[in-house]
């Protein structure tokens, strides 16, 4: 291992006065040095190296990056801003009393019962619709086949179906609108 | 082989539906739940920047009233306009404010023929057609041709009554109910026993009718009128098809 340490050191590059000092007389010498040639060319290729090695470093930041899952979008309706967390914003009013305790629960009991009313009557209006509309497709089978085959064919048109809802009062007619702009401030997130 | 032709007549009829314009009335336990939840509320909310603003200044007058009898502290080129002020103002602005009235002129001259009456419910065509010797109200129907479907009968159905112009959306290929009645036996014969009638609804999407003229005596009128109308049987079938 000794004399391996060695031969490396010797092949180190020596500095140029070896060759120029004039105490040295003969050419035939062994070269200690590098050939050295034109600066400019050994500048290049280093730098496309550590060019290229700088890019690659970058793009395997940017797919580490792009792995990492995309950031989650805020619900700005379900964040509470902080300033109503203060306590000078509690509402003071009366506690309630037991009666109005009371009240509240009964009319929840019957709120809930209406509700359940309401749904069931609604499922079987659609229940009967749907019996009422099978019986008709019976009905049009025994008449004629190719007459069935086109109604229970899907209607491609149907959907998608808008209709703007009702409103509480109805529409005024020949209702001038005042004039405006309407700028739209909401906050657009992109992942 | 041909199958054998049935002796059954089929006709296309349309239920051409005007969807509601405004909303329903609240019912006595919607109403009282409405201002329960109004009430809750308002117990769990937080004052609002404008409550704050408010309070301050009324307890700043307040204190003005008791400490001192003269304003003369606040000069009086400084005008400062309060919340209530405020408010006074926005709710002066609102009662200005008149909105189209829910129940129309026609509703209270119940003019069955037009279309703005009832505007919170569902309003159904009706035409009076002549059917053997009778003139009867019914839903507008036409004899199925061979070599059409039978919506497109419906759709003639609803041209034949209201002009070519009417914007209808109708909901699928497929009949929403039937009725099925046999002729009376004088006029029936081994080929013609009775008529099946199959019934399509359909939107109705433009909102004034007033460039159709109609070809016959026609009604609007609500799913709880329609017994003022319809014979019995026909109206049975009829209801089983309609939501309201």
């Amino acid at each position: 291992t000794l004399c391996s340490c060695s031969s490396r050191s010797s092949w180190l590059p020596q500095t140029a006065p070896l060759r120029g000092s004039h105490w040295q007389s003969s050419v035939l010498t062994p070269r200690t040095s590098l050939p050295v040639r034109a600066q400019p060319k050994k500048k290049k290729k280093v730098d496309v190296r550590r060019e290229q090695a700088q890019k690659d470093r970058m793009k395997k930041k940017l797919r580490k990056l792009e792995k990492a899952a995309p950031e989650l979008i805020p619900i700005e309706d379900f964040v509470t801003p902080l300033k109503y967390s203060d306590s000078s914003r509690v509402r003071s009013l009366p506690p309630l009393s037991p009666e109005e305790t009371e009240r509240r629960v009964l009319l929840l009991k019957k709120w809930c019962l209406f509700k359940q009313k309401q749904d069931e009557a609604e499922k079987k209006a659609i229940q009967t619709l749907v019996e009422s509309q099978q019986e008709a497709l019976k009905e049009l089978r025994l008449e004629s086949e190719e007459l069935y085959q086109a109604a229970i064919l899907r209607d491609e048109g149907l959907f998608p179906f808008e209709r703007d809802g009702p409103t509480y009062t109805p529409p005024i007619p020949d209702y001038d609108p005042p004039e405006g702009k309407c700028v739209d401030i909401t906050k657009v997130y992109t992942q | 082989a041909a199958a054998p032709r049935r002796p059954w007549r089929l006709f296309g009829a349309m239920c051409l539906l005007r969807l509601p314009r405004i909303t329903q009335a609240l019912e006595k336990e919607e109403e009282e739940m409405a201002a329960l939840m109004g009430q809750i509320e308002l117990e769990k909310s937080r004052y609002s920047d404008h409550e704050i603003r408010k309070l301050e200044e009324e307890e700043r007058l307040r204190r003005r009233k008791e400490s001192f009898d003269d304003d003369g502290d606040e000069a009086p080129g400084r005008t400062v306009i309060m919340a209530q002020d405020l408010e006074d103002k926005w709710e002066q602005k609102f009662l200005r404010f008149q909105a189209a009235p829910r129940i129309t002129d026609a509703d209270k001259k119940n003019d069955r023929t037009s279309l703005n009456r009832k505007l919170d419910s569902n309003l159904m065509l009706l035409v009076k057609q002549k059917i053997g010797n009778q003139e009867l109200w019914l839903l507008p129907q036409v004899e199925w041709q061979p070599g059409e479907t039978l919506r497109s009968t419906a759709e003639r159905a609803m041209a034949t009554f209201l002009g070519d112009h009417i914007q209808a959306k109708i909901l699928g290929n497929a009949p929403y109910g039937i009725y099925k009645y046999k002729f009376p036996r004088a006029i029936r014969t081994e080929d013609n026993v009775g008529a099946k009638v199959f019934f399509f609804k359909a939107f109705l999407q433009s909102s004034d009718l007033s460039q159709t003229e109609p070809k016959a005596d026609y009604l609007w009128v609500t799913k709880n009128e329609l017994g003022d109308y319809l014979k019995s049987e026909y109206l049975k079938k009829v209801n089983r098809f309609l939501l309201d």
